[in-house]
């Protein structure tokens, strides 16, 4: 009879992707530049600094860089999903609300007033975009809510008139700044992936697995809320609430990546409409399968980065962008037609 | 029996000059299949977001199984009341089975993983509407007809002693309109559930239910009328023979039927300025 999903078999697809992860991980680490040998890696740090420098490149560089592309990846491809769901809109992605526009206000206001202070290890840059997608995000809801009965145009409408604004903003502000501020705004706006410290990686993680954890709670509501509210409060759902705590932990997350990486383009809407053809619309697993793929696509991109034009580095936002639109392309013409492998 | 579904002096309006419903008060029996009519615009599919709690009325209350509807939260309130709305198709591609599913929500957990109950009350549903044999299929590939099964399939797999339907048979073929129609008295008879049915076609409300609520879309005067005419009535019960006489149908909804008879219910047809053998209106 009716096959629905189960914790059984979603615990088995959660487990095999984090295998993929792993893999990619361990793939992706060992590639670069400089060559690193995974026999001298195993052999551990050696007794004086350098004496093991394999180690130290895989360990030291290489290893939190690919834990901060996991993060990131997995922050916009969990929050894309959601925003997609609660806006009931396949083309919404992480950015969609004016999140974009907020944290590269507070980007460029950070490199305008010339602050170089640290926060946690973090660079003002980080903490300024952070501030800023908060407190657009925040306005969005606001003036989302509001009004009307539409509430969910409303919050697009928003969401497009403030990003509208804050462009203008920024481009104001890039037209008065000197050409190396200019320079630094640009290079943050296309998306990079950079080494931190532990301690920034540490608590972004945490934030990071928290939100994605707390969204996967609401996550058997998003399929309901995604067929319109009126729908969902008839089956049950109390609407706002499921939206209030879905939207905010979205938003937070992506404040999160945004002020660890700059603009990283594309994951949040591709990896999301790829793991839907693969997997289909439940969004019990739709999300951590998304979460876990948005990594390991972050991952690959940035190794690329990395690679492509070495010892030079790409932004990864290039490389999401130009990898990205034709791997969707392959999916949809793959999977157009219904698949039941996965089901 | 008593009633489940308790309205008394509801009123509603969207904006304070323009009242849809006015003063409206009537009693469901547990058990019963109401039919819902009434030309458009006059607070059909208003009254029944009142009774589903998507709406508050301005005045008056509504008591479902003998508690206020206010004083129920919004999952207490699935568990007793399934809805089922006119057609639509959702943005994502569920499958039959995950929209069947979706109506067991009430009744989930924290992380919203259904049980065997839950899985037992799918598969009756999908088999009572015969859906199991698409169940896998995507819901927006089915014809107009098989989703509305689906959706009454969801109904009936949330598992309610009440179903609101707005408009069931919209857009369907005779067949499938007596099908539909056939799926909810038989949930009435068989498992005793209260339907209140929205219809524009008042032959199968006349057929199919106990009672027929017609609502006439006229407002009653703010004040009472001073040349000592009636206020305009805004609405009538009563058994479907008794509410809908040719004159009344006229007079509700601005058109001539042609009256017939199967059995003891009475069948209408409308005719219009062109329609053959229009003198033949009200000829019963």
């Amino acid at each position: 009879m009716a096959e629905v999903l189960t914790a059984r078999s979603l615990a088995i697809r959660i487990l095999l992707c984090l295998a993929v992860l792993a893999v990619v991980m361990c793939l992706c680490a060992l590639m670069g530049s400089q060559k690193v040998s995974l026999k001298k890696v195993l052999a551990g740090p050696g007794k004086s600094p350098g004496e093991n420098i394999d180690y130290e490149i895989l360990v030291g560089f290489r290893l939190p860089r690919v834990v901060l592309a996991v993060l990131v990846g997995a922050a916009l491809a969990s929050a894309g999903v959601v925003l997609q769901a609660i806006l009931r809109n396949p083309l919404a992605d992480p950015y969609i609300l004016g999140i974009s526009s907020g944290a590269g206000l507070g980007a460029i206001t950070a490199v305008l007033s010339g602050a170089t202070w640290s926060f946690w290890g973090g660079s003002p840059i980080a903490a300024f975009a952070f501030v800023g997608a908060i407190i657009t995000v925040w306005l969005v809801w606001l003036i989302g809510r509001a009004t009307g009965k539409s509430q969910i145009t409303n919050l697009l409408l928003a969401g497009v008139v403030i990003n509208a604004f804050l462009s203008a903003v920024i481009m104001f502000l890039t037209s008065i700044a000197r050409s190396d501020q200019v320079y630094s705004t640009i290079f943050w706006l296309m998306g990079n992936i950079t080494e931190k410290s532990l301690s920034v990686l540490g608590v972004s993680a945490g934030c990071i697995l928290a939100g994605t954890i707390g969204l996967f709670g609401v996550s058997h509501r998003l399929n309901i809320l995604s067929l319109g509210e009126q729908e969902a409060k008839g089956l049950g759902v109390d609407t706002v609430k499921t939206q209030i705590v879905a939207f905010a932990l979205a938003a937070f997350i992506t404040a999160i990546a945004v002020s660890l990486s700059g603009l990283v383009g594309f994951v949040g809407l591709v990896v999301p409409h790829g793991v839907r053809l693969v997997c289909g619309p439940d969004h019990r697993q739709l999300l951590p399968i998304s979460a876990i793929i948005g990594g390991a696509f972050l991952v690959a991109a940035d190794t690329l980065a990395r690679i492509i034009v070495a010892p030079a580095q790409l932004p990864v936002g290039v490389i999401t962008a130009i990898a990205g639109g034709p791997f969707f392309l392959v999916l949809l013409a793959r999977y157009s037609r219904k698949i039941s492998w996965l089901k | 029996m008593s009633s489940i579904i308790e309205v008394k002096d509801v009123s509603f309006s969207y904006v304070p000059q323009s009242t849809i419903l006015q003063d409206v008060s009537f009693c469901v029996k547990a058990g019963t299949f109401l039919s819902v009519a009434g030309p458009n615009g006059a607070g059909k599919t208003t009254l029944l977001n009142l009774l589903c709690g998507l709406l508050r009325p301005q005045a008056g209350s509504i008591v479902i199984d003998a508690a206020h509807i206010e004083s129920y939260s919004v999952r207490r309130l699935a568990q007793k009341i399934a809805v089922v709305r006119q057609e639509f198709v959702p943005v994502f591609d569920f499958t039959v089975a995950e929209v069947v599913t979706m109506a067991r929500t009430p009744y989930l957990g924290t992380f919203g993983f259904d049980g065997k109950t839950d899985r037992e009350a799918v598969n009756q549903a999908l088999e009572a509407t015969d859906t199991a044999q698409f169940a896998m299929r995507p819901l927006k590939n089915l014809s107009g007809g098989e989703r509305q099964r689906v959706f009454i399939a969801r109904a009936f797999a949330q598992n309610t002693a009440i179903m609101l339907l707005d408009e069931p048979t919209s857009f369907l073929d005779l067949k499938h309109q007596v099908h539909i129609y056939d799926l909810l008295k038989a949930a009435q008879l068989e498992k005793g559930k209260t339907i209140v049915a929205i219809t524009h076609d008042i032959n199968l409300a006349a057929q199919y239910c106990d009672e027929i609520l017609l609502l006439t879309g006229r407002r009653r005067a703010m004040q009472r009328p001073e040349n000592g005419t009636e206020d305009p009535h805004s609405y009538f019960i009563g058994k479907a023979k008794d509410i809908l006489s040719p004159a009344q149908i006229e007079d509700v909804f601005g058109v001539r039927v042609f009256t017939g008879k199967v059995g003891k219910e009475n069948f209408f047809i409308p005719l219009g300025r062109f329609a053959k053998d229009s003198g033949q209106a009200n000829s019963s």
